[in-house]
């Protein structure tokens, strides 16, 4: 039965809404209740750590997998049981998955000629479309190859240029840059926004990695455990993380566990001033994070709104521009400290020598 | 023993190997050319000739060996084996297809297939015999033992297309589902593309399989007979070398038949480096 409330909920401006999406495995759940809404002509990205049931949301709002429960309405219209084909969504795989036996060209034209809903049957028009698409991604000249003579990078381009012909109003990209090295990795972020700025449809890419997720979402969804843990823009995620495990999960905190106690942060390594950044959670923790950390000599004084604690230097590792340093505590945990090389010298510290770790108590994020 | 000596060992051991696998063949081959009607087939060669291949072919003088019987027997088993392999091919991709997802039962009826392939030929063809007398149904090459030869073959198609799907990547068809193409025409534009060279496996499996099978179609194909069974039946007379002639052309066809599907083969490969050449001229 379909209610009056799955369209009075719908909110216009959404491209997709998710609510309350199960999906478990053999009882084991991948998707514990997603809700989520995407907007229109937005980079979205899902960020979530291994295991965290970001591939599986992604094939089960594109209808590869069934939902377990829960609804999915796209463009206002309820998919879920809708077979992918007749859904209307891109998908871009994380192998491209492009057809072995077509050329470029082929590859890009299949889907116009052979979908179910409003097939293009006039040649010209094809050839037109195909065209202007290779184009936009930046193909031309390698039309006929066979796509087993073209490198990777073009790969990742004719996977999407032969998604984006079709003119689907959201397109889902699982890892697309996973199969890429590095170098190119970096330049196809960029592209990747401006083909998705120049077509206006909405990406949902799916990520390991915190500085891809941040760089390239207008919004960003952290997925942890098969649940929605945070959904906020690059900015506010970056500095407000909603909880200890987003905070873990964004790879540029020290937390610390324990106690809240009136004042201060009771920690296994001592007594931390809090400053005014609070957030609800139900797992107290401590937060720093590793750029708003300084190291000074052992005897050095701090002022009286910083917070110290003592460590000894481990190791570092020298990353251009910034300069990552690891200091052993004393319950044996490990504390990071990102230094950028712009604004100081990089020093030479003593293997196993004590430092001071300092930072202002306004710069700490409390989770209570 | 020190390394050459292995090396020569096992050279020794392949050389024998392929003596005693090839050396009916080419024994075979020497004997068709064997001088005729006078001569049999024993060594030494008494004179070379042709005789026997025109013996075949009824362009020699008449004499008393009677030509060979297997006109209407090789049409009648070029006739089942390509009927054998259009439905055991058919079957056996659609059957390995369903196999790509879990379903219940899914482990039963695998063997249930597999056993088509498993039990002894001659029990399978008596007991259609049986079946069929039941029941009263005429046997005939193109019913009953039709049936049996499917029985037969359909499991072969089904494992070489149940080892190509399991190295097929899924995906493609994922990829051409969510660009709003059908299943259906899905699986005729990308997945049986992909898939053909298996289907040709499957087909020469088939074929050749259907082509020279004897135990089962022995009680069950009635009155018209196959080819094994009309060369066979020459063979309780007394055997002259126009079987070996025979079997000399046969050898020649299969050779054909191979060729064919290598060619084929090449040019599923070879379309799309030429098309890659074609640019970078």
């Amino acid at each position: 039965m379909r209610l009056a409330s799955d369209w009075i909920g719908a909110d216009v401006s959404a491209v997709l809404q998710l609510k309350n999406v199960h999906r478990s495995y053999a009882g084991v759940p991948a998707l514990a209740g997603i809700d989520a809404t995407l907007p229109n002509d937005a980079y979205v990205s899902l960020l979530g750590p291994s295991g965290s049931g970001k591939t599986t949301l992604l094939r089960v709002i594109a209808g590869f997998e069934p939902a377990d429960g829960g609804q999915i309405l796209f463009a206002g219209r309820r998919i879920d049981g809708v077979p992918p084909h007749q859904r209307g969504i891109g998908f871009v795989f994380q192998n491209f998955a492009l057809f072995p036996h077509l050329s470029v060209r082929q590859n890009i034209a299949f889907g116009l000629e052979s979908r179910v809903v409003d097939p293009v049957t006039d040649v010209k028009i094809v050839a037109g479309r195909v065209r202007d698409m290779i184009a936009l991604v930046g193909l031309a000249g390698l039309e006929d190859r066979a796509i087993t003579q073209i490198s990777g990078g073009q790969k990742q381009r004719v996977a999407l240029a032969r998604t984006l012909v079709t003119e689907p109003s959201m397109v889902l990209l699982d890892e697309p840059l996973g199969a890429l090295d590095a170098n190119l990795r970096t330049r196809m972020r960029g592209e990747l926004r401006k083909i998705r700025e120049r077509c206006g449809v909405t990406f949902l890419h799916v990520t390991g990695s915190e500085t891809e997720a941040l760089a390239m979402g207008d919004t960003v969804l952290v997925l942890d455990r098969g649940r929605i843990a945070q959904s906020a823009d690059a900015g506010t995620l970056y500095s407000r993380p909603a909880s200890p495990d987003v905070a873990r999960f964004l790879n540029c905190f020290n937390i610390f566990s324990g106690e809240l106690a009136d004042d201060a942060f009771v920690s296994p390594v001592g007594r931390l001033a809090l400053g005014d950044a609070r957030q609800p959670s139900a797992k107290p923790a401590y937060a720093i994070r590793y750029d708003r950390v300084s190291i000074r000599p052992k005897d050095a004084a701090p002022a009286g709104d910083e917070v110290r604690i003592e460590g000894s230097f481990v190791a570092s590792e020298y990353s251009g521009a910034a300069i990552n340093s690891f200091f052993a505590l004393d319950d044996g945990r490990v504390f990071e400290v990102e230094t950028h090389l712009s604004h100081a010298a990089p020093e030479n510290y003593e293997e196993r020598g004590r430092y001071a770790l300092v930072w202002k108590k306004e710069d700490s994020l409390v989770f209570a | 023993m020190n390394a050459t000596g292995i090396k020569f060992g096992l050279g020794l051991y392949t050389a024998l190997f392929i003596v005693f696998l090839y050396g009916p063949l080419v024994v075979l081959g020497i004997l068709s050319f064997q001088t005729g009607p006078e001569g049999g087939p024993q060594f030494p060669i008494i004179e070379w000739s042709t005789y026997w291949y025109r013996h075949l072919f009824g362009l020699t003088p008449p004499s008393r060996i009677a030509p060979l019987p297997i006109e209407q027997a090789l049409v009648r088993s070029l006739t089942l084996a390509v009927m054998t392999m259009v439905v055991s091919t058919v079957l056996g991709v659609t059957a390995a297809q369903a196999f790509r997802r879990k379903f219940r039962g899914s482990g039963v009826v695998f063997y249930l297939i597999v056993l088509g392939m498993m039990v002894p030929g001659v029990l399978v063809g008596l007991g259609m015999a049986l079946v069929a007398n039941a029941f009263g149904i005429d046997r005939h090459w193109w019913g009953t033992a039709f049936v049996l030869h499917v029985v037969y073959t359909f499991p072969f198609a089904f494992l070489v297309m149940l080892a190509i799907f399991n190295r097929f990547d899924p995906s493609v068809e994922e990829a051409s589902w969510s660009l709003g193409v059908s299943p259906a025409r899905t699986f005729r534009k990308i997945t049986f593309p992909l898939i053909f060279p298996g289907v040709l496996s499957a087909m020469l499996f088939a074929f050749t399989l259907s082509y020279d099978e004897f135990s089962r179609t022995l009680f069950a194909s009635g009155r018209d007979l196959t080819l094994p069974l009309a060369i066979y039946g020459t063979f309780s007379v007394e055997v002259h070398p126009n079987v070996f002639a025979f079997g000399v052309l046969t050898t020649l066809f299969s050779f054909a038949l191979l060729g064919t599907y290598a060619i084929l083969m090449a040019m599923s490969v070879r379309r799309a480096r030429r098309v890659a050449i074609q640019e970078e001229a």
